[in-house]
């Protein structure tokens, strides 16, 4: 029982498949021989294929949930952490209130004085309110769009960043893929979206959107090979791709007690790195594809409904997932004392995602030429500086 | 990319208010620009030919949505030389006073206004929230919020309470710390640095050749402010000269039309309180107001956005015989095509937003 | 310079006529037509107004008047008033839009609230109504209809 893997595994060998194929085998002898490829579906789930099968199915779907779980708590965090940047209290529609709105459409009239409803609660429940009307939208598409390619260009963006989420390990006990090359699997998910930009800006038949569209693929085009070169450093050191052996490799060397977690040699790549990840989710100050005060709302502009919804959620996968990649690569994942190592790692990304949160409602947005000379002119440099001084690094320990 | 126009508006969120911006863009970098008006046009000065002279007030409250109180002013200062109205002193402080007030919370609308047009939603509920100060202050002697109708033809409605100064005494303090704050914010953030520097210059010879007045005139470095070159009210009687700031060069640009609406928040602060302590005693209603007027006259005003003037003409009856109001951001404007030229589609709602557009005031 | 002293030696030009001091620093002089061009031309160029406030068109019923306001930037804020009046059948006068860059839009707005054509203007169309209004709202003689448009 090491790892997630292990215990679905554990739970299909012992319950789920004993449970299932009495089922199966039953059907078999019903209406044979139409019924008989109940039987082989048994067969091949007790078989070592069909267990491995049903475990990662298993694990998959845990690791999704834990990721969507995580988002619907970033867009919490977001709006309460704004909420309190800007001087309000933010959402507080909570299981509290549900009451005096049930009362209020009831109509009811309190006994004396002025009827003060405060729907105060902690706001819990306003993400599900947020989900319940995306839910009941529409799904629209502009009657001089392709439709085709507007359909496609969303669910390439949802799915890939979806994707993300069980790409990257929680600790080595909750993890859904070990591929040999982790990180490098990661990032080439994380290049798909903006395909999907492209697309449906493109197909909206918008000006609007193409130009987010352009400015999408302009920016991460940038960003892609400074953030490559910084993770570099890191697979250098480490001699891997794998986020296993980046963490284990992170708590080998330690100077006067403190662990020399990648942050501490390559602060410059961290800085690097955070900037393109920063870029990467397309979060202010770097959000200009979507740049609501000249674009509207950049490529997402012409799509509403559920896939809006599902949109703004896979840039919140983005986003968790950028912090994730960060902490496995620079703060040494999860390691350290005391608390289980998937509390561990949860801290360091929510910490980051904190950072990205207080930035997005302090700072304004940047220009398209800015980012561009910032990204070739200033990080691209700097992170072949970061490989330089990782090279060093690997030489003298 | 081909060149291709762009529609900035009717609805969008650049466009404070109604209008539209046409861009030409090649790629990202704007080559031409025009912009179109008429979508609030309300006429306001054929209204007024048909209304009497005192019901006015009412249409040039909604000149402005977020500068009220200096429109009826410009009226009502208008209407008093053509009717030859002699205004009571305490009146003419009381109204320097409101006008001030209305003054820095316009600014503050602009302010607040102006930091989403650069991707900081939290500067609008900073500067709101800032701005429902000063509208709670001039709720004190007038009643509204928004639309005031509080200097009439001849004086002022109603007299200022007791203890009105040490609330605004009060609101003023606030309101200096907070201004530290966004200095603190803003003109120390890099970010905001690079959106605003040398975006959007115009320099002071073309500014005056536009005709671009006001806030946006000062920060070219130039002083003209008509709160003196034409002084009315009591401002004769207060001691300030004009701020003014500059980019360098005798230019304009974004940051130093954001400084100089700071620095005038700072000076407006200063008046008040300098035509609160020299109040006079006394009435605040001219004794009796005329209802017929005739000849001509016109007075302009520094509003919160420039220069304000209105010319009306009489011919004996009870209503104006024609009305004809300038707006500063009317001129304005038109000018956008020439300081909106050779900078990138990011750069137009900075550009736009700095200028402090009203359109109720610009479609009349 | 004193205010009854420029409007003196404006009065004297050609055309011009009625130079009058309104209050301090502000004059006012009556221009025909005709000598318009050349007038405004010495305005900006030897008298330094360089300031366009307003153009005012004034439907007079018998004719048009154009009430030009000139200022001069600087704290003394020295103006002129300047009319000129127009034949009821032929309202048209050259355009100041090449001396002062911001007269654009308020000659824009009296072509289109008043019907005044600028001779010369850039761009002369209408600013506040849409392009295919009819009529000139501001005149005294506009009829106003209801138009129910449909939708």
């Amino acid at each position: 029982m090491t790892s997630l893997y292990d215990w679905s595994y554990w739970f299909c060998e012992a319950w789920l498949v004993p449970l299932l194929t009495p089922l199966l085998y039953f059907q078999e002898h019903i209406m044979p021989p139409f019924s008989n490829p109940a039987g082989d579906l048994a067969r091949w789930m007790e078989s070592d294929p069909g267990l491995n099968v049903l475990a990662w199915t298993i694990v998959v779907n845990v690791a999704l949930m834990i990721g969507f779980t995580n988002v619907i708590i970033v867009v919490y965090l977001e709006r309460k952490i704004a909420a309190r940047i800007m001087d309000r209290r933010g959402p507080m529609l909570s299981f509290h209130s549900l009451k005096e709105i049930a009362n209020d459409l009831a109509g009811s009239i309190p006994e004396y004085g002025w009827k003060t409803t405060t729907y105060a609660g902690i706001g819990i429940l306003q993400n599900v309110a947020d989900g319940i009307k995306f839910f009941c939208k529409e799904m629209i598409v502009p009657a001089k769009a392709d439709r085709l390619l507007y359909t496609i260009g969303p669910v390439i963006f949802i799915s890939s960043s979806i994707l993300l989420l069980v790409l990257v390990p929680f600790s080595p006990r909750v993890a859904a893929s070990s591929a040999p090359l982790g990180l490098l699997v990661v990032m080439a998910a994380f290049s798909i979206a903006p395909i999907g930009v492209l697309t449906t800006g493109w197909a909206c038949n918008n000006k609007y959107t193409l130009i987010g569209g352009m400015r999408s693929a302009a920016q991460l085009m940038a960003y892609e090979i400074p953030l490559l070169l910084s993770m570099a450093g890191v697979f250098l050191v480490a001699g891997s791709f794998s986020p296993m052996d980046i963490v284990a490799q992170q708590q080998e060397v330690w100077l006067f007690g403190i662990p020399m977690w990648n942050i501490i040699p390559q602060f410059l790549g961290f800085i690097v790195f955070m900037v393109c990840i920063l870029a990467e989710v397309e979060r202010i100050p770097f959000d200009l594809p979507e740049a609501e005060a000249e674009l509207v709302e950049g490529w997402t502009t012409e799509i509403g409904g559920l896939r809006l919804g599902l949109t703004f959620a896979a840039e919140y996968i983005r986003g968790f997932v950028g912090a994730m990649i960060a902490t496995v690569l620079f703060l040494g994942g999860w390691a350290g004392p005391f608390l289980p190592g998937e509390i561990w790692f949860l801290i360091k990304v929510y910490g980051i995602l904190v950072f990205f949160i207080i930035l997005r409602w302090t700072v304004p947005r940047i220009r398209t030429d800015q980012i561009l000379l910032l990204g070739w002119k200033r990080l691209l440099p700097l992170s072949l500086v970061n490989l330089a001084i990782a090279i060093l690094y690997v030489e003298v320990f | 990319m081909a060149e291709m126009w762009i529609h900035m508006g009717p609805q969008h969120p650049m466009t404070h208010g109604l209008w539209n911006l046409r861009i030409k863009v090649d790629g990202e970098t704007i080559t031409d620009a025009e912009p179109e008006l008429g979508y609030l046009h309300r006429s306001v000065e054929k209204i007024g030919e048909r209304r009497k002279y005192f019901m006015n007030t009412t249409l040039t409250d909604r000149l402005c949505y977020a500068s009220a109180m200096t429109w009826t002013h410009c009226y009502c200062l208008t209407a008093e030389e053509l009717m030859g109205v002699e205004v009571p002193p305490r009146a003419k402080y009381i109204r320097t006073v409101v006008l001030e007030l209305q003054r820095i919370a316009s600014h503050l609308m602009w302010l607040a206004s102006y930091l989403p047009d650069l991707g900081l939603i939290t500067g609008f509920l900073y500067g709101m929230r800032d701005r429902e100060m000063f509208l709670n202050l001039l709720e004190i002697p007038s009643g509204g919020r928004l639309l005031y109708n509080y200097v009439k033809i001849g004086g002022v409605k109603r007299d200022l309470p007791p203890g009105f100064d040490a609330k605004a005494e009060r609101v003023m303090q606030t309101l200096e710390r907070r201004l530290k704050e966004y200095e603190d914010l803003y003109d120390n953030s890099k970010i905001f640095r690079m959106r605003t520097d040398d975006v959007g210059c115009y320099s002071a010879s073309d500014a005056i050749n536009w005709g671009i007045t006001g806030p946006n005139l000062r920060s070219a470095g130039v002083p003209f402010d008509l709160r003196q070159a034409d002084s009315y009210d009591a401002y004769p009687e207060l001691d300030f000269t004009p701020v003014t700031t500059s980019a360098g060069n005798g230019r304009s640009d974004c940051f130093s039309r954001y400084r100089q609406r700071i620095d005038e928040m700072y000076q407006s602060m200063d008046l008040v309180r300098q035509a609160l302590v020299k109040m006079p005693e006394g009435k605040v209603m001219a004794g009796s107001v005329p209802v017929r007027a005739r000849g001509e006259a016109f007075r302009r005003t520094e509003d919160s956005r420039g220069e304000a003037l209105m010319y009306l003409i009489g011919d004996g009856t009870d209503r104006p015989y024609r009305w004809k109001i300038r707006s500063p951001m009317f001129t304005t404007v038109s000018a956008a095509p020439h300081f909106l030229k050779g900078y990138k589609v990011a750069d137009v709602p900075a550009i736009m937003g700095s200028i402090d557009m009203c359109i109720g005031e610009t479609d009349k | 310079m004193e205010t009854g002293q420029f409007v003196q030696q404006l009065a004297k030009r050609d055309g011009a006529s009625d130079g009058s001091v309104l209050r301090a620093n502000v004059g006012r002089i009556t221009v025909t037509r005709a000598a318009s061009q050349a007038f405004f031309r010495v305005l900006k160029e030897d008298f330094g107004f360089d300031h366009c406030s307003l153009i005012s068109a004034v439907d007079n019923q018998t004719g048009f008047e154009l009430v030009y306001h000139f200022s001069i930037i600087d704290m003394e804020g020295q103006m002129l008033e300047v009319h000129v009046e127009l034949p009821r059948d032929t309202p048209t006068i050259d355009s100041i839009t090449h001396l002062w860059g911001g007269a654009d839009w308020h000659e824009r707005e009296a072509y289109d609230l008043m019907g005044i054509y600028f001779i010369g203007h850039p761009d002369l169309k209408r600013v506040l109504l849409p392009d295919g209004f009819a009529g000139h709202p501001l005149r005294k003689d506009y009829v106003y209809e209801i138009h129910e448009e449909e939708w």
